[in-house]
């Protein structure tokens, strides 16, 4: 059976990816400054860390039940 | 054979014994286990050093795209028609096939020979992972004509991280595995996300309207840096080809592709060729660029992505030097008396570790990436003309294993005189593989028919 939290992590890490890339396309357009586009960018990867690797760790549990 | 070479064989063969057997029909795997695995192996540390330099060889904006398409596709057509074809029919690794043709005894050379390959690749992925932890030290990173260290504190920084990937990877490395595959989506994002942000600073329009010229003028702009030489078209067609020979010429993914359901699943690769070896390295050329030509990867990322891309060069050099020191152990036991794979691994990393002070591992990385392909290449044409081009001249295949050779010794012979010709050709050596793999399937089936004549 699969965790009823996976799909929600899916979701999360893949948003958190979705802003990795949206942040330089905003820092292309002019429309947010070099740091901010920095700090955005470590924001958003370490989301993608911590939701990736729960994503991760409910895909194991599933494929070991 | 003899006794000391049949006692290293028969380690080798209990360390690969699990897969010594052909892949059964039920352990076959979809195409998109080999899409995603090949997306996620060919975005490393080295993308962040390789597209760059291009920039600094001038080469010119056409040249680069047209090199990247052509020559990744040429890799992709590799995989697909010389390494997974002889994959699928066989369902054995490398290492087995090898064992078969070849004889025990060459291959024990063989994987020696990898392995010290493997600690070199695994030091410049180190070394590239130097520059970032040295820019929080500020300290300054090798010039790229550099050989030697440039100072006492570069080789502490390259030692320290050395030391560390080599701990981590002695500790556990099937959870560092599963880290790499959570990593690899985002650093390839990472390289997209640098050079994005650093396009403004080129002076690229908002719209793209200027992209082109931008790339002509400031980015590829056909302008060398002093002391590098300049690279063409037919350079980058052939780098890109012959980025990964040791894979697909040299037949290393016969381990990946034994797992395939058909050959064509060869064209998966492209999954990884295109966005690593064609995105990532026009990131980096791009991101270099911004920075004023300057080779010093943790700047670069710093400047382009802040922590997140020092982050991502760290994991990116972390990531792909543990599996290249997992492998290097894994070569090496066969030659240490009953050692624990910590002992091998740890023995790799130390080496590794001083390898990675010397900051020509990757400051030649290119034509390391060259000579790493042209050194194994010989045995992946002695693989491919047995079991392709004996059966067409009625030659008796497997002769090593039919006779117990220890080694087969026209195989060993056409790995020497292939390197010894290729090294006396007068080409450039991005070029020296293709005619060295010509001369090494040709003198082999020669070799091969000599044998047969003697025999009758």
């Amino acid at each position: 059976m699969a965790s009823p939290a996976r799909p929600i992590y899916a979701l999360l890490s893949l948003l958190s990816l979705f802003v990795c890339l949206l942040l330089p396309v905003l820092r292309f357009l002019g429309r947010m400054t070099a740091d901010r586009f920095k700090f955005g960018l470590l924001f958003a990867s370490i989301a993608w860390f911590v939701f990736a690797s729960l994503w991760a760790a409910a895909a194991k549990k599933t494929e070991k039940r | 054979m003899s006794p000391k070479i049949a006692t290293l064989a028969a380690r080798l063969d209990n360390l690969y014994e699990f897969d010594r057997e052909p892949v059964t029909p039920e352990k076959l795997q979809p195409w998109t286990k080999f899409a995603g695995m090949f997306a996620g192996e060919h975005v490393a540390a080295t993308e962040f050093v390789i597209g760059a330099f291009f920039v600094l060889h001038g080469v010119t904006a056409r040249d680069l795209l047209l090199g990247l398409l052509f020559g990744n596709l040429l890799a992709v057509l590799s995989w697909t028609f010389v390494c997974a074809p002889i994959a699928v029919r066989t369902r054995l690794t490398l290492y087995w096939y090898v064992r078969k043709i070849a004889g025990p005894g060459l291959m024990v050379i063989y994987n020696i020979a990898n392995a010290i390959l493997y600690c070199i690749l695994a030091g410049a992925m180190i070394a590239v992972s130097a520059t970032a932890v040295g820019l929080a030290f500020n300290i300054k990173t090798p010039a790229l004509t550099d050989v030697f260290p440039n100072s006492l504190a570069w080789v502490l920084i390259a030692f320290a991280l050395g030391a560390l990937f080599t701990l981590l990877a002695v500790l556990g490395f099937e959870k560092l595995s599963r880290f790499a595959q959570v990593s690899s989506p985002w650093i390839f994002v990472i390289f997209i996300a640098g050079a994005l942000a650093l396009l403004p600073r080129l002076g690229v329009k908002t719209d793209f309207s200027n992209f082109w010229e931008i790339a002509q003028t400031k980015i590829w702009n056909g302008v060398a840096v002093a002391g590098q030489e300049k690279l063409g078209f037919l350079h980058i067609l052939f780098f890109a080809w012959f980025c990964n020979l040791a894979m697909h010429i040299g037949l290393s993914d016969m381990a990946v592709f034994r797992y395939a359901k058909r050959w064509t699943y060869g064209l998966f690769s492209a999954f990884g060729m295109f966005p690593g070896h064609m995105l990532a390295w026009i990131c980096s050329g791009i991101m270099v660029a911004a920075v004023g030509r300057e080779m010093n990867p943790g700047m670069m990322a710093y400047e382009a992505a802040g922590l997140a891309g020092v982050g991502g060069l760290l994991l990116a050099g972390w990531t792909t030097a543990n599996p290249t020191l997992y492998r290097a152990g894994l070569a090496l036991q066969a030659v240490t008396p009953n050692w624990p794979r910590w002992k091998t691994t740890l023995s790799a990393g130390a080496a590794t570790t001083i390898l990675a002070c010397f900051p020509i591992v990757f400051m030649k990385l290119l034509d390391y990436v060259a000579l790493y392909g042209l050194i194994l290449m010989p045995i992946g044409a002695v693989i491919f003309a047995e079991h392709w081009i004996l059966p067409l001249f009625k030659i008796e295949q497997y002769r090593a294993e039919k006779r117990g050779w220890t080694i087969n010794v026209p195989a060993l012979i056409v790995w020497i005189g292939t390197l010894v010709a290729v090294f006396l050709l007068p080409i450039h050596l991005y070029f020296k593989w293709l005619p060295g793999y010509g001369i090494a399937l040709i003198s082999y089936t020669l070799l091969a028919a000599l044998g047969r004549k003697e025999a009758e």
